[in-house]
């Protein structure tokens, strides 16, 4: 059963990033705050952390397709910029302490990293036309409150996980 | 300085960039269409989707059923008090809609812009990186729903079915940035006068409709719906109130801001109109057809 826990999680976090997005524009004193569920990603970083790179690789890139398929049509995008991702806080990851708060921190950047670059895309393939203040104001900051309070919630949980299941690995299951 | 890529990954590293970029390429360049292999995709995990999100619509109809419950006593007040002109409206409605029965019968005329075939659907996905306004519901050509046709709630248009495949269909919302998102359009007073739903004001969240003939007397308070002169929405459908009126770049027709009718926000059941009259590939069709207008003329 503990098999299938990792491939289970991811699949269910991405089935509740656009359910999230179904709430997404808040309006408060008559702005809109835009949140962006960012869920996948944060456990594609703690594998990449705890389990290994390679894994963490090979989730990246299957449900980046699948989103890029899925919501955003155009295949490409998340295929690359979520093994980048995984790529680059795994190259961190090495130079650092593996401790849980120091994941949880290096997830957040990363997903600072990761709006950066989709802003980058959506300005460049003219998606988008806000500039840049706004879109801090009005997407990245509210983003980055929202999926702390998730990382705070779920990231040690996450961790238990992907450690027990590495460990039974080494073990031979 | 420690050599972060070798050789071989390196190369690796240039070819997948090259096959993405190539990727990204050809996808972007016909959007709007998907092939087998997406179709299957969209569909399966589509599938997927819609286990997840209709018990999470089930719970939020709870919790929103509870917090009508709390206000009904107000409501109720409110609703008595409309209730006594309503039934002599419905009876005026009834009247004239039997006339108007009678009038096509004599004129024999069976064709009618304002009909439409309603297909009942289910929110399932919203686009999580919301750069666009793209919702997935859970019906597809299977059903019926097919590109281009008009989406709305109760309240009132909210866009228009992008891409379809068996069982989801892609919608664009009318609160897009995309400019190439047209709805033919009509302000209802004594007469109608006509003109185009083009682009989203994202700082006041509101429509804003073009070309409309300066001839005519349009002002804020009037309501806006389709005209079905686009050649695939039904005719009749309501988006929003005019709030401001001004006269466009170069002064020639007028310009209205309009507050739309229907929230784009917390969508979970939709409609798709399937228009009963002969559907053309007009102004809400798209830009390919609509550039090939303008070059002729």
């Amino acid at each position: 059963m503990i098999r299938f826990v990792i491939p289970l999680i991811a699949i269910v976090l991405f089935f509740l990033e656009p359910i999230f997005s179904l709430f997404s524009p808040i309006e408060l004193n008559n702005n809109l705050y835009i949140l962006i569920p960012r869920f996948l990603i944060v456990f594609l970083i703690f594998i990449a952390t705890y389990y290994g790179r390679k894994r963490a690789f090979f989730y990246a890139l299957v449900f980046g397709i699948l989103y890029d398929m899925y919501h955003i049509d155009i295949i490409g995008l998340y295929t690359f910029m979520y093994p980048l991702i995984c790529f680059v806080s795994a190259s961190v990851i090495r130079q650092i302490e593996r401790r849980t708060s120091t994941v949880m921190v290096l997830s957040l950047v990363m997903i600072v990293m990761l709006e950066l670059l989709s802003y980058l895309f959506a300005s460049i393939i003219a998606l988008t036309s806000i500039d840049f203040s706004e879109f801090l104001t009005r997407r990245l900051i509210p983003t980055v409150i929202a999926n702390s309070l998730f990382i705070g919630m779920f990231g040690y949980m996450f961790k238990q996980v992907i450690v027990k299941r590495f460990s039974q690995k080494q073990a031979g299951f | 300085m420690p050599r972060i890529f070798s050789n071989k990954r390196l190369i690796i590293l240039l070819v997948g960039v090259i096959v993405l970029v190539a990727l990204i390429a050809f996808s972007l360049r016909d959007r709007n269409h998907a092939n087998v292999p997406e179709q299957k995709v969209k569909d399966v995990v589509g599938f997927g989707q819609s286990l997840f999100t209709k018990p999470a619509h089930f719970v939020t109809g709870v919790v929103e059923n509870i917090d009508t419950m709390l206000n009904t006593y107000e409501e109720n007040k409110r609703l008595k008090e409309r209730l006594d002109t309503f039934a002599s409206i419905q009876a005026e409605l009834a009247d004239v809609k039997a006339d108007n029965v009678k009038l096509r019968g004599i004129i024999d005329k069976q064709d009618d812009l304002r009909a439409y075939e309603p297909i009942q659907s289910t929110v399932i996905s919203r686009n999580p990186d919301q750069w666009e306004e793209k919702l997935i519901i859970d019906k597809g050509t299977t059903n019926g729903v097919g590109v281009n046709m008009a989406v709305m709630t109760a309240q009132g248009l909210i866009g228009k079915v992008i891409l379809s495949t068996p069982s989801t269909s892609t919608i664009e919302l009318i609160s897009t940035e995309n400019s190439n998102f047209r709805v033919a359009a009509m302000v209802v007073g004594e007469q109608e006068i006509f003109g185009l739903i083009e682009g989203f004001d994202q700082q006041s969240r509101q429509l804003i409709m073009k070309r409309i003939d300066s001839s005519f007397d349009v002002e804020k308070g009037m309501s806006v719906t389709s005209s079905g002169l686009g050649g695939i929405f039904p005719k009749g459908i309501l988006i929003g109130e005019i709030t401001e009126v001004s006269t466009d770049d170069y002064g020639l027709t007028k310009l209205a801001y309009i507050r739309p009718a229907a929230n784009f926000s917390m969508l979970d059941h939709v409609m798709v109109a399937k228009r009963s009259a002969i559907v053309v590939d007009g102004t809400d069709g798209g830009n390919s057809v609509d550039a090939k207008g303008e070059d002729e003329s």
